[in-house]
């Protein structure tokens, strides 16, 4: 087990260990945030509960680090429907305040359950995750990513982003698809989160702040909202950076603002807004056949509009 | 039987009564159009037809179905699609995509299905293409099917609107003026577009605020002022009916 272990200095390793679960996490809130435009503010809370989800099942019931992981990924979904039934029927401002509070309440619970170790943490969590591991679900979560893009349900989601009264009269139980896609974000933030506690092997509940969330969403909107190779680069650039950036010691987090900064100025719809694999996949047809070009469509404006 | 029918339809907002115990019936097969002066309620008709609002009083009834308190996803399942006043389209979106959403209701792939994307959900996909490509075409759009939505000019943006509610095989087609913002050129592919649609067997209920359009187009002809009913018949009738021509050039003060 483990194609891609041990390959890599073990510094490396943790690194690329780390970006990978940041994509997995990135990816869960760009179908939320990016691709059906609802603000997430709270996305840390899901992963929260997959962490300590997971860390329980492989602490206290043994089970298997696969279990572990989907009963995170399982639980953090069951708190997306509960959460998401009465607060997806809010917008925008709203909506992110609620998912906001979602996230406070639960830290401050978790503070206030002994059995979870409280404020103390939860420690002794087995070192479970491997790079081989991280990969394999980073596929597996990039390519039901992708698919959900093309398809029905994906084409609803995007719908409802664009114009939520347009997709109601074209046959979309808006709220309905909500539900079910904010589930599955959640469901994907759980199994970053149990990845990430069979990593670090301390669950604390002020690692799940709001800060963590912003943290995510820096990602998906650096990226682009909606773009999933936008996201994958800007949680890797994200991750990344501050390590690159350990040179300069105490600047560090000063660069790291100060890059962000020019960034959102000089490329406000993120790093590849707009940018799908499947457009990158045409753009590298044309590459390949130079002859046939596809017709440049000469100054079609029109009355414009 | 007629296909739709309005049946002393009130809906208030506040103080304000937008549409007044309006009646209104609409056979199958006929081009009906609502006309009126700016803020009579007309688009008003449109959203309490497609359940955007519920009626304060009154019914509405499509095919022996109560449409009252039905969301408007439901009702365009039963077979009523719509376009928008303001152009609704999904901007971002290519244009066929945009059609493609509008065979929403005709298909039924889930999140399993998108995930695992099985052949039956592979072949789905393939017939909305194909039904998505057939609207495009039939309004004349299928050569900018992979252009966003937002960068079509004006009049193909409202051609685009009918090709996706005609996406979903609607038995009933509101139109909110479609011909707003268009040139005389524009104007005449459209009425050919409608025509056409009609002889497909489509009912189509269109607003309108263009007379010369409206008159040349249509069956049947209601007028409404106020929220008020205060004609209804064919375009000639409406146009001697003194009521009408009150309510668009003013009554002469005696």
């Amino acid at each position: 087990m483990g194609l891609l272990d041990g390959l890599l200095p073990a510094y490396y390793e943790s690194i690329l260990i780390t970006v990978g679960i940041y994509i997995i996490l990135a990816l869960g809130l760009n179908l939320i945030t990016g691709v059906t435009g609802q603000l997430n503010l709270g996305h840390a809370a899901y992963m929260c509960i997959g962490a300590y989800t997971s860390a329980i099942m492989s602490m206290h019931y043994g089970m298997p680090f696969i279990v572990a992981i989907l009963a995170g990924g399982l639980l953090a979904a069951a708190f997306g429907v509960v959460i998401g039934y009465p607060t997806l029927r809010l917008t925008g401002d709203y909506l992110a305040i609620c998912t906001l509070g979602f996230g406070e309440i639960l830290k401050s619970v978790l503070y206030n359950v002994p059995a979870v170790g409280g404020a103390m943490g939860l420690a002794g969590i087995p070192p479970k995750t491997t790079l081989t591991i991280v990969f394999i679900v980073m596929i597996i979560v990039i390519i039901s990513m992708v698919r959900v893009e093309s398809s029905r349900f994906g084409r609803a989601l995007v719908a409802i982003r664009e114009d939520e009264i347009a997709a109601e009269c074209n046959g979309i139980n808006a709220t309905k698809y909500k539900l079910q896609m904010f589930s599955l974000g959640c469901f994907i933030a759980g199994i970053g989160g149990a990845l990430w506690a069979h990593k670090i092997m301390v669950l604390q509940p002020r690692d799940f702040g709001f800060l963590k969330s912003i943290e995510i969403l820096n990602m998906v909107v650096l990226g682009g909202l909606g773009s999933i190779p936008g996201t994958i680069l800007g949680a890797t650039v994200l991750t990344s950076i501050p390590e690159i950036l350990r040179f300069s010691s105490e600047y560090r987090m000063l660069l790291y603002g100060a890059l962000l900064v020019a960034m959102m100025i000089f490329r406000p719809h993120g790093l590849m807004g707009g940018v799908s694999f499947n457009s990158i996949a045409k753009r590298g047809m044309r590459w390949l056949k130079p002859g046939d070009k596809p017709d440049d469509k000469p100054g079609q404006k029109g009355m414009g509009g | 039987m007629p296909l739709l029918e309005l049946n002393e339809v009130t809906i208030r907002f506040g103080g304000l009564i937008a549409v007044d115990s309006v009646d209104l019936v609409i056979e199958k097969g006929e081009i009906l159009s609502l006309i009126g002066p700016n803020g009579a309620g007309k688009s008003t008709v449109f959203n309490l037809v497609t359940g955007i609002y519920p009626p304060t009083a009154g019914t509405i009834t499509y095919k022996e179905q109560r449409l009252n308190g039905k969301k408007s996803y439901h009702i365009n399942r039963l077979g009523i699609a719509r376009t928008f006043q303001n152009i609704r389209l999904f901007p971002e979106l290519p244009v066929l995509d945009n059609v493609k959403v509008g065979r929403h209701c005709r298909s039924k792939a889930s999140v399993f299905g998108a995930l695992l994307r099985t052949p039956a959900v592979k072949a789905e996909e393939k017939a909305i293409e194909q039904k998505a490509l057939e609207c495009l075409e039939l309004m004349g759009l299928d050569h900018k099917k992979d252009e966003a939505a937002k960068n079509l000019p004006y009049g193909e943006q409202r051609r685009l609107e009918i090709a996706r509610a005609m996406a979903s095989d609607p038995e009933l087609l509101l139109l909110d003026e479609p011909a707003a913002g268009m040139n005389s050129t524009e104007k005449k592919v459209l009425v050919e577009k409608i025509t056409s649609i009609r002889d497909m067997g489509l009912t189509v209920f269109l607003v309108e605020h263009d007379m010369k359009f409206v008159m040349g187009i249509s069956d049947r002809v209601a007028v409404l002022d106020y929220g008020r009913k205060i004609a209804d018949g064919s375009p000639t009738e409406v146009q001697k009916n003194p009521d009408v021509i009150a309510a668009y050039l003013g009554k002469e003060v005696v």
